[in-house]
């Protein structure tokens, strides 16, 4: 009695709790949030209830013009499974997303009427891209011929009044990469200060900057222009990186540092240095390059020692240093299966989590690889730069090769907004081309509100004759279990507005589905206690009996469910087919809860009245019209407590 | 009642439903995939009148529309009653016809044609073929965990088979009819089918198992009976629960069907023949499945075939 009893008041707590659920419409805890628009506050399907509607026009622009472009049939769907899959996510049931005509998109999603939350959900953004992001590349300008060169000569910098553009260090020729790292630490703002000390050199000054004087052709000219435009633009790039980043230049790496003009002239002597300190001068094809200090001495080269060099018939070529170079290669955020913020496993520090699709995958291996394989060989730290729309997200370096497709990006000073904030600009760079909301309604639901509400209606009918078949054929426990049936349906809604479960109508099939065999339960319960009673044993001992017998076969009928349930939910998740795995969760909820009303439920409730006076009217007990029952069960049971 | 005696008639019954639904199912058109499957037009059209969503399903259904899906939309500036509806491909003539038909018959003050699109499916064609295989994981899912349940048992493994022949049966049938009514009441099907299906699917294991579980329980009390005696007393005794909680399902699909909404009828006729079907299998199909085996039926089948053709040669 005592153990009833404690079953007993667990179910009562059950029974109240799925009430108190059921009761508000809405409820919220601190940032826990459930409950809609309907009287039990659940989560209704599109076919169930309605939701938004929206329709999106592709919008790729040509990027010039602003015009937009035409999109092929191929990145219409590549658009739709991308959204498909993020709104799945999302946990939001199952939307419906199809293509209007060439180059729209109608998504309409189950029970959201917030059109921002719709929209944060789909996100407009276009393009992600992950870059890989090379440190100290030179790369040759071989667009430059001696032919463009008309030439070459040393010679003192008249006039340093005009504006002076700062130098680096001179190289010896063979350590242009290697000695990269010291290069790294000077910075464009400190070199222009220590470089602009000759000014106001006269041109018979031997402390004059030296400078090459290089007089192209006009087609030369030309060319040089648009390498010297390229490289104030960067300066001015890497000045804003560095504000950006809020550190000190030191401390920025190669962010920092502007690309520079490597320049090598072969004469008698080889004159290898990088700079980015060049002067137009009078004529517009004759520019003059400034030749930085000689390493490992603070002193600018006289200009006996450059024409010393240069010698009679002076050869010069062009390669621009990049302290960083990004490469495309081909990774996009149509190849990022999401991104998703979570912990460290062993730090507990925030990360955010990337996974990628097959194709993704393949490059993301290649791709770390190879950083890795050059960071062995001692050839610089390669990073992975990280673009939306052509901003730069995050360019993080590679620790180890990663094959699997899966890695996470952590930083040492990564909050959880941070996180947060970068796995949702990652999860929304995956569109592979940008739309834009052109239209957004409410919308009704898809099996029409009257043909519900009479559904609805019916479907309380035929609970009520479940219920009623059940009382007149089984009496007392038919009562019991009706009773149990509803606290089952009860239980079922409540945990579904919990999860919370979006109930669409694969959803009312598997609740339909799992009230029956819930019902099977308590009848094949009923059945077996039928026949001990009948068998002559005691209400109790039939009761425990009947209980046992039935239990192998409601165990393998609901686990075979279940498992049913499992192997759907799973192929369903890897194939995309979301209607099966809406399915498949709702049963298996709903038969989990079955066994648990059956077993428990019914079987406490029994028990209980069992042990009380509604013991002694054995006709309560059994079906009516079955004779030679009655007299059998002689002794009311159950008083020995 | 000698039911294991009357398993031939069992076998032919079943076979009676399944092969015409077959031949429906290999002959064009077989199951018509609804628009969910094909795609095909949407419009949205605002009515001068007021319109009831059930009204305008009913004459869409009328102008040979019968599963075009029509929602409301509601929109703020308009005080027109604004329907987003989908259905078949439409060309002009058959959109012109359809405004014109939903005109005269609703909005004598007029409509007004807000949309007009094609439309790529809801669900792709390749999710059938998925759930399909879905379906066949399960299968095995289940054959091996009711072998492992059935281990105390002789044969046990054979238990598991049954059980997947009962389940392939209930779904040959239902969806062979369905193939009969696509070519005969020109019936499609969409999505709701295809979760019909599984519902079926997911009904006709369980109540599988639970008459085997009858059959697992005597065949361990009376070890020294024939097996074909055992299964006649387990089907006899487990025949009131059987009926039982078929009856309570029936009576809840009967009420959906007479008392609920238009729309989700052909959902509930799926469901309804699946609940017969998945009864009856579990006695006629699964459980004489197992006696047939026991007793060589198949064998002397086959024997007999080809003695047969060994005759003519």
């Amino acid at each position: 009695m005592r153990r009833y009893g404690r079953l007993v008041v667990f179910i009562a707590v059950l029974i109240g709790l799925a009430t108190l659920i059921l009761a508000f419409q809405n409820i919220a805890v601190g940032d826990f949030e459930r409950g809609s628009d309907n009287r039990l506050g659940l989560s209704l399907g599109l076919d169930l209830q309605g939701g938004s509607h929206l329709v999106y026009q592709a919008a790729l622009r040509d990027p010039d013009t602003d015009e937009i472009l035409d999109v092929s049939e191929d990145q219409m769907e590549a658009l739709k499974r991308t959204i498909v899959r993020r709104v799945n996510a999302s946990g939001l049931g199952e939307p419906i997303i199809q293509l209007l005509g060439s180059d729209r998109l109608l998504i309409q999603l189950p029970g959201v009427t917030d059109p921002d939350r719709a929209k944060s959900l789909i996100g407009e953004t276009a393009r992600l891209e992950f870059k890989r992001r090379s440190s100290n590349v030179l790369v040759d300008l071989d667009q430059f011929t001696q032919e463009d060169i008309v030439s070459v000569k040393a010679g003192l910098l008249p006039d340093l009044n005009a504006e002076i553009l700062p130098t680096t260090s001179l190289f010896p020729p063979e350590s242009a990469t290697s000695t990269a790292g010291t290069v790294a630490t000077s910075t464009a703002t400190s070199t222009a200060a220590s470089s602009a000390a000759p000014t106001g050199a006269t041109g018979d000054d031997p402390l004059a900057p030296v400078a090459i004087m290089v007089e192209f052709t006009e087609s030369g000219a030309a060319k040089f222009n648009i390498v010297l435009d390229r490289l104030a633009d960067n300066l001015i790039a890497a000045n804003e990186r560095i504000q950006a980043l809020g550190v000190p230049p030191e401390l920025a790496g190669g962010l920092s540092n502007p690309s520079r003009l490597d320049v090598t002239v072969e004469g008698t002597e080889q004159l290898r240095f990088e700079t980015i300190s060049i002067l137009p001068q009078d004529s517009p094809t004759t520019f003059a390059i400034l030749v930085p200090p000689i390493v490992d001495s603070d002193q600018l080269p006289t200009l006996e020692e450059v024409q010393g060099r240069l010698g009679d018939d002076p050869k010069i070529f062009f390669a621009e240093f990049q302290p960083f170079a990004d490469e495309d290669i081909g990774l996009t955020g149509d190849d990022l299966a999401r991104a998703f913020p979570s912990q460290h496993t062993a730090s507990g520090a925030p990360v955010v989590n990337i996974e990628f699709n097959d194709k993704g995958t393949r490059i993301f291996a290649e791709l770390t690889q190879n950083i890795v394989q050059k960071e062995q060989e001692g050839r610089g730290v390669d990073q992975i730069a990280i673009f939306l729309d052509d901003e730069e997200l995050i360019a993080p370096v590679v620790q180890t090769a990663i094959t699997a497709g899966t890695a996470i990006i952590q930083g040492p000073g990564f909050s959880l907004e941070r996180v947060l904030d970068l796995a949702l600009k990652l999860e929304a760079g995956r569109l592979p081309i940008p739309i834009e909301l052109i239209q957004e309604r409410d919308v009704d639901a898809i099996l029409g509100k009257d043909s519900l509400e009479k559904s609805v209606v019916a479907g309380f009918v035929g609970l009520g004759l479940v219920l009623l078949f059940m009382t007149l054929y089984y009496r007392l426990p038919g009562v019991l279990a009706s009773v149990s049936l509803l606290i089952y349906v009860g239980l079922v809604l409540a945990i579904f507005k919990i999860i919370p479960v979006t109930l669409t109508l694969s959803g009312v099939a598997a609740v339909i589905l799992s009230v029956g065999m819930a019902v099977d339960a308590n009848i094949l319960i009923f059945e077996r206690m039928k026949e001990e009673l009948r068998a002559g044993r005691t209400l109790l001992s039939s009761i425990n009996i009947g209980f046992d017998r039935a239990w192998p076969a409601i165990r393998d009928g609901n686990v075979s469910t279940l498992i049913t349930c499992a192997i759907l939910f799973w192929f369903a998740d890897r194939l995309g087919a979301s209607i099966v795995q809406g399915f498949a969760i709702t049963l298996a909820i709903g038969v989990g809860v079955s066994m648990f009303s059956a077993i428990v439920i019914t079987r406490t409730f029994l028990r209980f009245v069992s042990t009380s006076r509604m013991s002694r009217r054995t006709h309560w007990w059994t079906p009516s019209g079955r004779s030679g029952v009655a007299q059998q069960v002689a002794a009311p049971v159950g008083q020995r407590s | 009642m000698d039911f294991v005696g009357k398993r031939g008639r069992f076998f032919l019954l079943s076979l009676a439903v399944i092969i015409p639904g077959v031949v429906f199912l290999a002959i064009a058109p077989g199951l018509k995939p609804g628009i969910d499957f094909t795609g095909g037009s949407t419009l949205t059209i605002g009515f001068s009148d007021p319109v009831d969503q059930s009204d305008l399903r009913a004459e869409l259904a009328i102008l040979d529309h019968p599963d075009a899906l029509v929602q409301k939309l509601r929109v703020v500036d308009n005080e027109d009653d604004v329907y987003f509806v989908r259905t078949k491909e439409l060309n002009d003539d058959m959109k012109a016809a359809l405004l014109d038909g939903l005109e005269t018959a609703l909005s004598p003050s007029g409509l007004e044609e807000l949309s007009f699109d094609l439309v790529s499916p809801v669900v792709a064609a390749e999710t059938v073929v998925n759930a399909f295989y879905a379906v066949l994981a399960a299968a095995v899912g289940i054959f091996f965990y009711v072998w492992w349940a059935f281990r105390n048992v002789p044969s046990p493994f054979r238990y598991g088979a049954a059980a997947i022949v009962a389940l392939l049966h209930d779904a040959f049938i239902v969806v062979g009819v369905f193939a009969m009514l696509g070519v005969v009441a020109d019936v499609e099907v969409g999505t709701m089918f295809l979760i019909a299906i599984l519902t079926v699917i997911g009904y006709s294991v369980n109540d599988t198992i639970v008459v085997f579980d009858r059959i697992r329980e005597n065949v361990l009390t009376y070890p020294n009976r024939e097996l074909a005696e055992v299964v006649n007393l387990s089907i006899s005794e487990s025949l009131g629960r059987s009926l039982n909680t078929s009856l309570t399902l029936l009576f809840t699909l009967m009420a959906l069907m007479l008392f609920g909404g238009q729309t989700i009828r052909e959902f509930l006729l799926v469901l309804l023949i699946g609940v017969v079907v998945g009864t009856y299998s579990s006695i006629g199909i699964a459980s004489q499945f197992l006696i047939s085996w026991e007793y060589g039926d198949f064998r002397r089948l086959l024997r007999r075939r080809s003695s047969g053709t060994s005759a003519a040669a």
